[in-house]
């Protein structure tokens, strides 16, 4: 009898809160991100981003790229943003040791799809993809001289697909979206 | 004895086993290159293109495509995975013969044979691409273009079939690979 109520148990367990696990993980390796930069960088992100200026600057290059008018590309709601603005990024010389930094900070259930680095510029681009099922897990980090973003969103994969056809391009285009709509949830 | 002829039969069972399935694991990754050691290269390079689809996202790709895709997921059926690492240099002699060498090591024997190398005295160009076969079948595909102040590594795993790949081309951070089929000539018009 105690055997079968523990079976139900763990059956209950397993259904109702490893969903809410998973959410927490998924906040967790964000967070984690946004931690590795703070610490490698030594910066701090803001959690009240100018999103009119990026907005509108985002606007204009979602349209390009998508060659029409302007769509939606991530999930409403789904989209986590944060801000590093008018900082220092200052690698000293070691951007390949911050990548090393970013990859072990995520765990393996992230793919990473791409990374672009400029040492000269301080500038670094990296896409990171999770499976969510039916839809995408999206991670992207833009590092420049003076200002970074990390943003998470969910994609459906035929908006996953036509981005992933250009990945260059495809850190700013969904960093841009997250920021031209207000929908994210920041972080405190 | 007869419990100990048991365990050790069982033992027997479960250590061929396990080195059946690291054979298995081990041809399969046989055409991945190992060229995470290049990352340092980051430190150096104006600019850096790293792109990975591993086995696990080459999994998740066929969801993604639709009907209008057919032929992407044609070429992507069965690949394990597409690694691109490119670096830029300012100037001339900022990576080494042993950063090339350490890849190309990899390609000396272990089922890799040179399908192309092209030399180039005046540039100081060298483009190699090596194919892995598995009898009929190509196993994977490796293209390492260094060039004075370029130094690209291409590594495609899996079922690659070549006539197709240069739809790969330009898409999914693969560079050029100078693989364009000949293009059929035009027969003249008899009046």
């Amino acid at each position: 009898m105690k055997m079968k109520l523990a079976i139900i148990g763990l059956i209950i367990a397993t259904t109702f809160f490893a969903p809410l696990t998973s959410t927490f993980a998924r906040g967790d390796d964000f967070d984690a991100v946004v931690k590795a930069i703070e610490q490698f960088y030594h910066v701090k992100h803001q959690s009240l981003p100018l999103l009119a200026r990026a907005g509108m600057k985002g606007a204009r290059t979602v349209a390009r790229v998508r060659g029409g008018d302007y769509k939606r590309l991530a999930d409403a709601g789904s989209v986590r943003l944060v801000f590093f603005e008018d900082q220092e990024f200052n690698s000293h010389g070691r951007i390949a040791g911050f990548k090393a930094s970013i990859q072990s900070t995520l765990n393996e259930a992230w793919s990473p799809l791409i990374a672009t680095l400029s040492a000269k510029d301080e500038e670094q681009t990296y896409i990171y993809i999770r499976d969510a099922g039916a839809k995408f897990h999206v991670l992207v980090v833009t590092i420049e001289r003076r200002e970074a973003t990390v943003v998470e969103a969910t994609v459906a994969p035929d908006v996953l697909a036509m981005l992933m056809k250009d990945p260059n391009e495809m850190g700013k285009t969904l960093t841009d979206d997250a920021a031209l709509n207000n929908n994210q949830e920041p972080i405190p | 004895m007869k419990t100990l002829f048991q365990t050790s039969l069982k033992f027997a069972a479960v250590m061929l086993l396990l080195l059946g399935g690291a054979a298995i694991t081990a041809h399969a990754q046989g055409a991945r290159l190992q060229i995470d050691q290049l990352d340092s290269l980051a430190n150096r390079a104006s600019e850096t293109v790293d792109v990975k689809f591993d086995e696990h996202l080459m999994q998740t790709l066929p969801k993604l495509f639709g009907k209008d895709d057919e032929d992407i997921k044609e070429i992507l059926k069965g690949l394990k995975g597409i690694y691109v690492k490119s670096f830029e240099f300012e100037k001339e002699g900022q990576y080494s013969p042993a950063d090339v060498e350490s890849v190309m090591s990899q390609l000396r024997g272990g089922g890799w044979s040179k399908i192309v190398g092209v030399r180039s005295k005046k540039d100081g160009d060298n483009v190699d691409v090596y194919l892995m076969m598995q009898g009929d079948q190509i196993e994977g595909l490796a293209v390492i273009s260094a060039e004075p102040k370029e130094f690209t590594v291409v590594n495609i795993v899996g079922p690659v079939n070549l006539e197709k790949l240069t739809k790969l081309e330009g898409q999914f951070g693969v560079p050029d690979l100078g693989l364009d089929q000949p293009k059929p000539k035009k027969s003249k018009l008899v009046p």
